[in-house]
């Protein structure tokens, strides 16, 4: 390695490597946000499940009504508070959860109702608002794990989704794993050693430095950025990887498409990746909704106990808030073909984790489903805010600024629910 | 031997040919040799920065002033060649004369312009080849601006030859998925593009940040493009339907039914001419021959003749073609021209605006003078390592390069030729999923923005990155620079389009003569400076 070490320029591979392994690597960060960093290392994980979860098949059920369906309900780890039994193991970490049993929300579509929650559902100021990921990005930025800080977890297609930074910029984006696998041109043609891929990038941080020097420094932070981030991530091929992960891990996790997506998710966790989705298709269940539960519910209960258990046994849940949620519930009506359709009125979702108090329930529905018991219940802004507040973001006061134009984070008529803050 | 391309038609020349640089002129050749605009251009840049106590930098050197003038007009770096013979030229007036020559290049002046504009007008929404050549077609004839506008607002299908103009409407009228007609999307992006107003906060009530921009302004633009349907024929077009009356709507706030017939923001309203039944066409549509109808009352000839009347017409483009050369508009955003956001030089921009009418909306005239400026002209390092905002157009700004320059000056770096590589022709229609993606679409992919985002800034994603390092095209591309018998100076010229300095020389002279396998540090080197940032930015 003689060949690119002039003396005024002395190059270590050890330096390089050992920086980089530490995570301390000023380099790896973008400038901006580096005092950020400093306060806050929370992550969060975000399992999103397509198409609308059943609340009275999981967090709310409702036995022996008119609409309660097939299903029996179980004890949980909360005394006189029951899931249905397709959540065996859910039931046991339901001191873990705070789970909101009385969502009420605007829109009863998928189109519009998706990107309608994930980006948190403000009063319309003309500008498109950012998924909750994409907040998480901008304000805490990717961490000290370099590692980009929004990835998403996904069956199908991957790539880079600009789209959901909204005002934020493209750079907020998600990068989404299709699969679970890495994105396109992920890995180093093999006819490229460990040796010449250092030393071409140490030559093009040398090119790219003296270029900048006596200019405007914000090109060449945002080109050194993303050669960082891209090689710290390539670094990374492991965290795909789950066929070297022991089997227990798999067997707990379930031999699913979700249960392997989710340990990617822990991956990505313990790597230090600020906010991971993870999101499962398929929750639709306008017909034969009760076989379809039996089969989605409890492969979604092995992945997600799976990985509170592991998030807790590493003492991760004191750092990271764990959400499981869908647009919106399932009606109380049971239609035609045996299937249950979208409702917006009365459902539930979970978190647990950190800035939470764990074990609380908030809110209720009435003995059949239909109304929730408060007379808003919580919207999303709400939760939002919730969100922001469990993070450490007093999303009462902070604004986004869209250019000049200051804009609240979250519904600037709404409050955080309170009793579920720690 | 490797070939390089000049104007299309290659050329060769010698890598391994000790550059005979020849004593280059100290000092710069003068800008200034413009016209009137381009000193009055610099005489008011120059009163406010000396007003500000703004210091200015330097004129940049040749060879940054010649890299920056090629990427502007056709789109590309300079070849070798051209770059030792800018360099070792000692006229005096070499830059004026340059620029009469990039201008002049009318095959790569339409091409880069294309290009620009296509990113411009359609926001990476897709592409078609009749867009396409309608475009290169207008700037190879350097069709004045307001014509521009005129053929795309129009959108004549019985115009044939400018059949591809309609474009700007038929992408934007395509449906996507369940929604509704982006008819609203559609008159904004009129507002934005040809006129720099963005009513979008207009379309339900007057804006409340913005008092220049009224419910009415929107609705008026929105009479006429709501009355659009889109045609599905083998080329791009629309149909105007019969309008009978004007358009109806209510504020949001107030429930006010109101009223307006089609109408330029700043103009009057068009009266809406209503015809006896039987009489409403001058051409019938006739569904069975799939002939579209043409009413006799047409909102869209009405706009494509006023719309150059309309304020801002002028200033817009104006704009746009300063932000095309300096990298930062006049007025930014550039789509928010309203009397609360001023221009950062408001006399500057008057001036633009009226010359630019005066000489009949020339794009080339404009960007001739512009070019000329000594604010063009600018280097890109900051005097005295004081900050210079941007808006002081003090120092050049370091400009984003297109996904489309980024590829072709990758190709020329590497001393490939055009026609060597492989780029797919542009078939947006039928996409083979089958064949592997040409050097276009992977730059494309990676470099350009996702649809509806305007390419102003410089802000390279992780996929540019993966691209560089990991994608076997590429680096097929870069392997073809291992030369044992390659110079620093020679890769500085070929990939740079300058010569190192001193220390640089230095470095990487030591640098190549330790290396064990010379062809390898080349094309490591090689690698490196397309990669860095100085390659990636017009400076």
């Amino acid at each position: 390695m003689s060949l690119c070490t002039p003396a005024e320029h002395s190059f270590s591979r050890r330096q390089i490597l050992g920086a980089m392994g530490s995570g301390a690597a000023c380099g790896l960060m973008h400038p901006a946000i580096a005092n950020e960093i400093a306060k806050n290392n929370k992550q969060v994980l975000f399992v999103w499940l397509d198409g609308g979860m059943s609340q009275f098949e999981s967090w709310d059920p409702k036995p022996n009504t008119r609409f309660g369906g097939p299903f029996r309900t179980i004890p949980t780890a909360l005394p006189g508070v029951h899931f249905c039994e397709l959540m065996p193991r859910m039931a046991k970490l339901a001191d873990k959860l705070s789970i909101v049993r009385n969502m009420h929300t605007q829109d009863n579509s998928h189109s519009a109702g998706v990107p309608r929650i994930l980006r948190g559902d403000p009063a319309n100021r003309g500008v498109t608002y950012p998924y909750f990921g994409s907040a998480v990005s901008k304000l805490l930025g990717p961490g000290e794990s370099g590692l980009p800080p929004y990835v998403w977890i996904k069956p199908g297609s991957g790539g880079f989704k600009p789209e959901n930074a909204g005002f934020l910029g493209p750079k907020h984006g998600a990068i989404a794993f299709g699969d679970g696998k890495p994105p396109e041109n992920f890995s180093r043609p093999e006819t490229i050693s460990d040796e010449q891929d250092e030393l071409r990038n140490e030559l093009r941080r040398r090119f790219s430095d003296r270029f900048a020097k006596g200019r405007k420094p914000t090109a060449n932070e945002a080109q050194s950025y993303v050669y960082d981030m891209a090689r710290k991530l390539m670094s990374r091929a492991d965290l795909f990887d789950t066929t070297k992960l022991p089997e227990r891990d798999l067997d707990r996790y379930g031999r699913t498409e979700l249960g392997q997506h989710m340990l990617v998710a822990r991956n990505m966790l313990e790597a230090g990746v600020r906010f991971v989705q993870v999101t499962s298709y398929g929750w639709d269940t306008h017909g034969d909704h009760f076989n379809g539960s039996a089969s989605l519910i409890p492969k979604f209960d092995m992945a997600f106990a799976s990985i509170l258990e592991d998030l807790e046994e590493r003492g991760m849940l004191d750092n990271t808030l764990v959400i499981a949620m869908s647009e919106f519930g399932r009606t109380p009506r049971i239609n035609g073909h045996h299937g249950r359709d979208h409702y917006p009125e009365a459902w539930s979702m979970v978190m647990a984790g950190t800035g939470l108090v764990p074990g609380a329930v908030i809110g209720a529905t009435d003995a059949e489903g239909i109304y929730v018991d408060a007379p808003q219940g919580h919207d999303i802004g709400s939760v939002f805010h919730t969100w922001y507040h469990a993070l450490g973001i007093n999303s009462m006061k902070e604004e986004f600024y869209n250019a000049d134009q200051p804009l609240p984070m979250a519904h600037h008529e709404m409050e955080p629910i309170r009793e579920v803050l720690a | 031997m490797r070939t390089v391309f000049q104007n299309g038609k290659p050329y060769r020349f010698h890598v391994n040919r000790i550059l005979v640089i020849g004593v280059i002129v100290a000092g710069f050749a003068t800008p200034g040799h413009g016209q009137d605009l381009a000193r009055k251009i610099d005489a008011l840049i120059d009163a406010a920065n000396a007003e500000a106590g703004q210091p200015v930098a330097e004129i940049a050197d040749d060879a940054e002033f010649f890299r920056r003038v090629n990427l502007d007009f056709s789109g590309v770096i300079p070849t070798v060649e051209e770059s030792k013979q800018f360099l070792a030229d000692t006229d005096p007036n070499k830059r004026a004369r340059a620029i009469d020559r990039l201008l002049g290049d009318t095959e790569n002046y339409a091409r880069r312009m294309r290009e620009a504009f296509h990113v411009h007008l359609m926001e990476r929404r897709g592409e078609n080849k009749l867009w396409q050549a309608w475009l290169e077609k207008s700037f190879a004839e350097n069709k004045p601006w307001d014509q521009i506008t005129r053929e795309i607002i129009r959108a004549d299908f019985r115009d044939e030859p400018n059949r591809g103009a309609a474009f700007f409407y038929t992408k934007r009228l395509e449906k996507s998925g369940q929604n509704p007609t982006d008819y609203p999307g559609l008159t904004r992006d009129v507002g934005r593009l040809f006129l720099g107003i963005d009513l979008q906060c207009a379309e339900c009530h007057n804006h409340r940040l913005i008092d220049d921009y009224n419910q009415i302004d929107f609705q008026g633009l929105f009479a006429a493009f709501s009355n659009l349907t889109l045609l599905r024929l083998e080329y791009p077009a629309v149909e105007e339907k019969l309008m009978k009356s004007k358009l109806e709507y209510a504020s949001v706030f107030t429930g006010k039914p109101r009223e307006v017939a089609p109408r330029i923001p700043g103009l009057g309203e068009i009266e809406v001419a209503v015809f006896e039944k039987g009489e409403e066409y001058v051409q019938v549509p006739d569904r069975k021959t799939k002939t579209p109808g043409v009413p006799k009352f047409s909102p869209l000839t009405e706009f494509a003749k006023q719309i150059p009347e309309s304020p801002n017409f002028s200033k817009n483009m104006a704009n746009r073609l300063w932000f095309l050369l300096m990298g930062r508009g006049l007025v930014e955003p550039m789509d928010q021209f309203h009397s609360e956001n001023q221009a950062s030089h408001p006399e500057l921009l008057e001036l633009l605006g009226q010359e630019f009418a005066t000489k009949k909306f020339d794009i080339k005239w404009l960007l001739r003078e512009l070019a000329l400026t000594k604010t063009y002209q600018r280097a890109s390092r900051i005097p005295e390592e004081k900050v210079a905002p941007p808006e002081r157009f003090a120092v050049a700004v370091q400009r984003r390069l297109s996904a489309e320059q980024l590829m072709w000056s990758t190709i020329l770096a590497t001393g490939h030729e055009p026609d060597n590589v492989q780029l797919e022709d542009i078939e947006p229609e039928d996409d083979d999923a089958d064949e592997i993606p040409g050097l276009r679409s992977r730059f494309h992919d990676a470099m350009a923005n996702e649809p509806k985002t305007p390419e102003y800034e410089f802000s390279p994603s992780m996929k540019s990155a993966l691209l560089m390092m990991n994608d076997p095209e590429v680096l097929k591309l870069i392997d073809a620079m291992a030369d044992e018998n390659a110079t620093v100076d020679g890769l500085y010229l070929q990939i740079f389009s300058r010569l190192p300095d001193a220390d640089e020389k230095a470095e990487w002279t030591k640098f190549l003569t330790e290396a064990k396998d010379r062809r390898a540090a080349v094309r490591d080197l090689a690698w490196a400076m397309l990669t860095s940032t100085e390659f990636v930015v017009n400076h």
